[in-house]
């Protein structure tokens, strides 16, 4: 068995493990079942369970399938925010509205400043993004239109909206999660792979890296910022400190990569796994949390390099997987 | 027949202080198969990026059918209907076989008109006609280094091509190998594709070629009938050194004087 058989091993092809996939689906189906338990904590958990993964698709799309490691994300999260809250404070109550809106001007904020950022390769793309994303917290911060670092208050969350937007929510990561499977079932997923594979080898057999690189991140931006769109009414107010929080731009990076990075099931696993386990050793170690929260992920990553999704597609039990892990220590 | 496809003129590339290639010109006729050889550093494979839209020449230029390759991104060449192999394989790792080669037929010349299905069934067909159809499914860094080359070739037919750069195919193959790919390059061609064939193997670029071209040191050196070029002192020099080439010459001399010599001593008396 060699690195490359590996590689393979738990990924099945371009969408990633159908098992995992269905299993996926499945768990999804049982989360709309969340608001029938009218226990508004547990709805506020898994909605922002759901949150991540979506946020996590979107991220898995440029920093997965393309190769381009994104620090920028949260900016989209946070335009889609305000895009919503600006609707809201005059006077339009419709998440679909919401959703629209935001998913278009961060495709189109994703397309414009990524024909300069997605030039760069590595390391300096990962910064260049970093930079877009302080840039556009520091630029809504300081403009007093959308409330500045006060922030802006949408209206009153009541019973009846508390659920909507929890089903919105629900659709928003559906929706992220099924375009992901179509899309890398598709030509653009092809083209996002190549890409990541060997930019020049795509080039050669025909394929804009400039233009496809654009592509992945408009989607990308638009996944990121139908989330936001629906956290902002959901949470009733929002300020630069909420929607650009350095968690917002970590966590889904971390889910997607412990999930399981290129894959269609991983981002949703890896989001489950880590928001449930954060709201759970908050409550019980109130202090000491974050200590078990660091340890768990050291510890996936070092036992499942691959991701969770990984388990699936492993054959041959405890000694495949041993066999496994020292050929990626090697 | 004689239809220029693509015109090199006057092509120099130059890195740092270095000419890798210096006032080459020369033109290759559709249809044609022309062997580019040349010692190691010659500047062959430079020339294969130059031809492919890889390298922006320094100086001169490349055109096909009239146009410029350097005004045309490196994206659009392989729409113009020029493919390339790399010497150095670049197959994408993650991706398998199959889906190697339909990258390809999804992105290539036809590629718009193509459907991701009709994409995987034409790179099945390639499979077959280069024999890595056993293989289809297996990731492609799990090829030997013989079926990387074969995926090569493949993933350039799929972009539908006139013209083909072949860089070193052949290196590495045993000579079973080797008539079989050459076999495949007969058969290419002779569904009129262009072929620009890079070898070291003297063999088999002899036994394909209809001309050849000779680069040294980043200048054309000889171009001609493959019997003809190899034959020329300049090419012999090239590849073996002045010093193998005077030592022949002064060897020449020598065995030229040992006949003088015998001619002119009178015969044995005493017969």
């Amino acid at each position: 068995m060699n690195q490359a058989t590996l590689k393979r091993i738990g990924l099945g092809g371009i969408t990633g493990n159908p098992i995992a996939f269905a299993v996926v689906l499945g768990l999804m189906a049982l989360l709309l079942a969340i608001p029938l338990t009218h226990n508004g904590y547990i709805e506020v958990v898994f909605r922002n369970i759901l949150m991540y993964a979506a946020m996590a698709y979107g991220w898995n799309l440029i920093g997965g399938y393309t190769g381009y490691v994104s620090f920028g994300n949260v900016a989209f999260f946070g335009i889609g925010a305000y895009c919503s809250a600006v609707l809201a404070t005059h006077g339009v109550d419709n998440v679909l509205l919401y959703v629209l809106l935001a998913m278009a001007v961060c495709a189109a904020f994703a397309a414009v400043v990524g024909f300069p950022v997605l030039r760069l390769k590595g390391h300096y793309f990962g910064i260049a993004t970093l930079g877009v994303a302080l840039a556009v917290a520091d630029i809504i911060a300081n403009l007093d239109v959308l409330g500045g670092t006060g922030g802006l208050a949408l209206h009153q969350v009541d019973e009846a909206h508390f659920s909507l937007y929890y089903y919105a929510m629900w659709l928003v990561t559906l929706g992220s999660m099924l375009g992901t499977f179509f899309i890398a079932r598709s030509k653009l997923g092809y083209a996002f792979v190549a890409i990541r594979e060997n930019e020049d080898a795509a080039a050669v057999l025909g394929i804009s890296a400039t233009r496809y690189k654009i592509v992945a991140w408009a989607i990308s931006a638009m996944m990121a910022g139908a989330a936001g769109a629906v956290f902002a009414p959901a949470n009733g107010f929002i300020d630069p400190s909420i929607t650009f929080a350095i968690d917002s731009n970590v966590f889904p990076i971390v889910m997607t990569i412990l999930g399981g990075i290129g894959t269609v099931a991983g981002p949703f696993i890896g989001a489950l796994l880590l928001a449930g386990a954060n709201e759970l050793l908050q409550r019980f170690f109130v202090k000491a949390h974050t200590l078990f929260f660091g340890a768990m992920i050291v510890l996936i990553v070092l036992l499942l390099p691959r991701g969770l999704v990984w388990l699936f597609g492993l054959r041959g039990g405890v000694r495949a997987w041993l066999k496994s892990l020292a050929v990626y220590k090697a | 027949m004689s239809d220029v496809a693509l015109r090199i003129s006057n092509v120099g590339m130059r890195f740092g202080g270095l000419w890798a290639l210096n006032e080459v010109s020369f033109d290759v006729e559709r249809g044609a198969v022309l062997g580019l050889i040349g010692p190691n550093g010659s500047g062959k494979t430079t020339l294969m990026n130059v031809i492919s839209g890889v390298y922006k020449p320094t100086a001169g230029e490349v055109t096909y059918g009239g146009k410029r390759i350097a005004d045309v991104p490196t994206h659009a060449v392989c729409h113009l209907g020029i493919a390339r192999t790399f010497q150095i394989v670049k197959p994408f790792a993650s991706l398998s076989v199959r889906e190697n080669v339909a990258v390809g037929a999804m992105y290539g010349r036809y590629g718009a008109k193509r459907s991701t299905r009709e994409s995987f069934e034409r790179a099945q067909e390639l499979l077959d006609v280069v024999g890595l159809a056993r293989v289809a499914e297996r990731p492609a860094s799990d090829l030997t280094i013989p079926d990387r080359k074969r995926l090569e070739v493949a993933k350039a037919l799929a972009l539908d091509p006139d013209v083909l750069l072949l860089d070193e195919v052949m290196a590495g193959l045993n000579a079973t190998e080797v008539d079989e790919a050459l076999d495949l390059l007969r058969s290419v061609n002779a569904r009129g594709v262009t072929l620009i064939v890079v070898e070291h193997l003297m063999k088999a670029i002899v036994s394909i070629s209809t001309t050849i071209v000779v680069l040294a040191e980043g200048r054309k050196i000889a171009q001609g009938a493959p019997a003809d070029v190899l034959g020329s002192p300049q090419v012999i020099e090239a590849y073996l050194g002045s010093r193998w080439v005077k030592r022949q010459e002064q060897l020449a001399v020598i065995e030229a004087e040992r006949i003088e010599a015998k001619r002119l001593q009178p015969p044995e008396a005493g017969a």
